[in-house]
């Protein structure tokens, strides 16, 4: 986010076209997760619907797994707990981190100096290591993975919501503000906040994309998401078992990680440069 | 550069300090006690024994004391042992950590490989077709999830052309594991080299080479491989990081007998002495690497010695 400080007035009329095919592919997928239950052909959790690692035809879409259930109708459904994870995450860990930001922002030295040295200590290890290390102890399932993968993300919100205030807070119009108002609390909400809103959606898409990810690599381990839940990760784990009678398997709902992931990351990638035309120059 | 160097061993210092505490405070988010879990993954416990097992770990005293005691102890050396084997935890740990090492270093080396080449490239063609291909494949790649892309690798190398072994942890078994890595990590790498290299290019003294009729091939060999190169060090230890953390997963789909793998193994075992061990010796080795890094930085940049 370099170019953050000399951000234009927002939007320049142009639509980006990444931004629009992303967006296109994530309403896709979006309507595909919550309208699954119509959708899918059969019960996802059903075994023996078809023969056994059928493979993909006019009947199972997607073809059948080890158990004879249908992939097509457990790709489908799985995407409800693959981006609910995704999104409930960087909704939770957006939450902490943005507020432990803009605490350190306008809340004087000594706060500044303690949380930034907290948050540049858990952001100089990778997120996938804070949400193994808090899973291990919290032991695997749905709402714990979700929970890591938020603490994982936290620093990264923390950090870069930190850094846009801080430039903001530098500014004219906020030195004005905090004259006129008392409350630090209505500063930030009525002053900085919209003018940081575009790059912490930004943020926000790119984050849903890794946790996303996260979420399927620790199902994958066998520390998220239990069977016989349907996730795309936890399908990936069959999808290894029978890699070779059937790579179907592992093809579809890795496809279906590698859509949601290209989406939010064009979204966000189209979002940054539509709503930031010096860094759409530079990079 | 010694201030330079004191300071960042201090860092280093406090900053391994306090992982040991947080991995002590950590086995206290568990549901219930250490031990409890240790009953019900090993019959070798008796429930009448559990009380003195609690007594001899130090269970019973304030927790304080406990987290404490622990990070004493590792400082020593003893990071306890493993409830399952009853071997030392330190052993179990540093016995992996040369394959993880070794993984990480030959996937870094090809994840640079691809990738800064990749990002050279666009950057010198900013704009132009050849800028919107690469960026493409970029944005691409970055979407495929790395142990994806490893059983697809595997699939591919190991089951269809059999080129190399499934799984393992000798030398042949390096490539396809080091392979996946470099795959999944050159998109960042490319990613981060070309916006560098577009700051250096549009730096002032790149525009003044230029004015003095020097040809571009000059410009980029002499003024912007140089700043450029020093830029490279930082891209190198975020990509490390990052690796690390993908690392893990990709030395289980591989079976590659990294500290990733022994984790993974002990978390579903709930084998807790051994998930503190791992997260110490895995936090520390990525301290060392990035503050070895900063001093490099150091001692390119004369800037980064006063601060």
């Amino acid at each position: 986010m370099t170019g953050a400080s000399d951000r234009k007035p927002s939007v320049t009329g142009r639509i980006d076209w990444r931004f629009a095919l992303g967006l296109g592919i994530a309403v896709l997928l979006a309507a595909a997760a919550l309208l699954a239950s119509w959708i899918a052909p059969f019960d996802p959790n059903r075994m023996g619907v078809g023969p056994r690692l059928a493979a993909p035809g006019a009947r199972f879409l997607f073809g059948t797994d080890e158990f004879g259930r249908d992939l097509f109708s457990r790709v489908l459904v799985g995407a409800r707990l693959s981006l609910g994870i995704g999104v409930g995450a960087v909704g939770g860990g957006l939450l902490v981190g943005g507020l432990i930001g803009l605490t350190a922002a306008f809340s004087g030295r000594i706060v500044e100096v303690a949380l930034l040295r907290v948050v540049d200590f858990l952001y100089s290890f990778p997120e996938t290591l804070i949400a193994l290390s808090l899973v291990a102890f919290l032991g695997p399932g749905t709402a714990n993975a979700a929970t890591a993968i938020a603490v994982g993300m936290a620093p990264v919100f923390a950090r870069t919501v930190y850094g846009l205030a801080a430039v903001e807070r530098g500014k004219p119009y906020v030195e004005a503000a905090s004259l006129a108002t008392t409350s630090p609390i209505r500063l930030v909400r009525v002053h900085v906040l919209p003018n940081i809103v575009q790059s912490i959606a930004v943020l926000a898409m790119l984050g849903v994309s890794s946790a996303v990810l996260s979420a399927a690599g620790l199902s994958f381990l066998g520390l998220g998401v239990q069977p016989p839940a349907s996730e795309w990760g936890l399908i990936l784990v069959s999808g290894a078992n029978y890699m070779h009678r059937a790579p179907w398997i592992l093809f579809f709902p890795g496809l279906a990680i590698c859509l949601t992931v290209l989406s939010l990351n064009l979204i966000g990638d189209g979002l940054r440069d539509m709503s930031d035309p010096r860094h759409a120059r530079t990079s | 550069m010694i201030a330079l160097i004191a300071r960042r061993l201090i860092a280093a210092f406090f900053t391994v300090l306090a992982v040991l505490l947080l991995a002590g405070v950590l086995v206290h988010a568990a549901p219930g006690d250490p031990v409890t879990a240790m009953m019900e993954h090993s019959a070798s416990v008796m429930p009448e024994a559990a009380d003195d097992i609690r007594e001899q770990l130090g269970l019973d005293r304030p927790i304080w004391q406990q987290v404490g005691s622990y990070a004493v102890k590792a400082l020593k050396g003893d990071l306890g042992m493993s409830f399952r084997t009853n071997e030392p935890v330190a052993r179990l740990v540093l016995e992996r950590l040369p394959n993880t090492l070794l993984l990480a270093l030959a996937g870094l080396g090809l994840a640079v490989m691809i990738g800064v080449p990749v990002g050279f490239a666009a950057a010198v063609n900013r704009g132009n077709a050849i800028d919107t291909l690469l960026t493409t494949v970029t944005v691409l790649a970055i979407s495929v999830p790395g142990f994806w892309l490893g059983l697809i690798v595997m699939q591919v190398f190991a089951v269809k052309l059999r080129w190399f072994p499934v799984a393992g942890t000798d030398l042949r078994n390096l490539a396809l594991p080091a392979l996946t890595l470099g795959l999944a990590y050159f998109p960042l790498v490319a990613r981060m080299t070309r916006s560098s290299l577009l700051d250096v290019l549009a730096e002032d003294f790149v525009r003044t080479a230029r004015a003095r009729g020097l040809s571009e091939g000059r410009v980029l060999a002499v003024h912007v491989l140089r700043p450029a190169l020093v830029n490279m060090l930082t891209i190198v230890g975020m990509v490390f990081v990052y690796m690390m953390g993908g690392q893990v997963i990709i030395e289980n789909v591989f079976a590659w007998n990294g500290l990733g793998r022994l984790a993974v193994q002990a978390m579903l075992q709930r084998d807790y002495p051994v998930i503190q061990g791992f997260i110490v010796i895995f936090a520390t080795s990525i301290v060392v690497v990035s503050t070895c890094l900063e001093l490099i930085y150091g001692l390119l940049d004369p800037r980064m010695r006063r601060q």
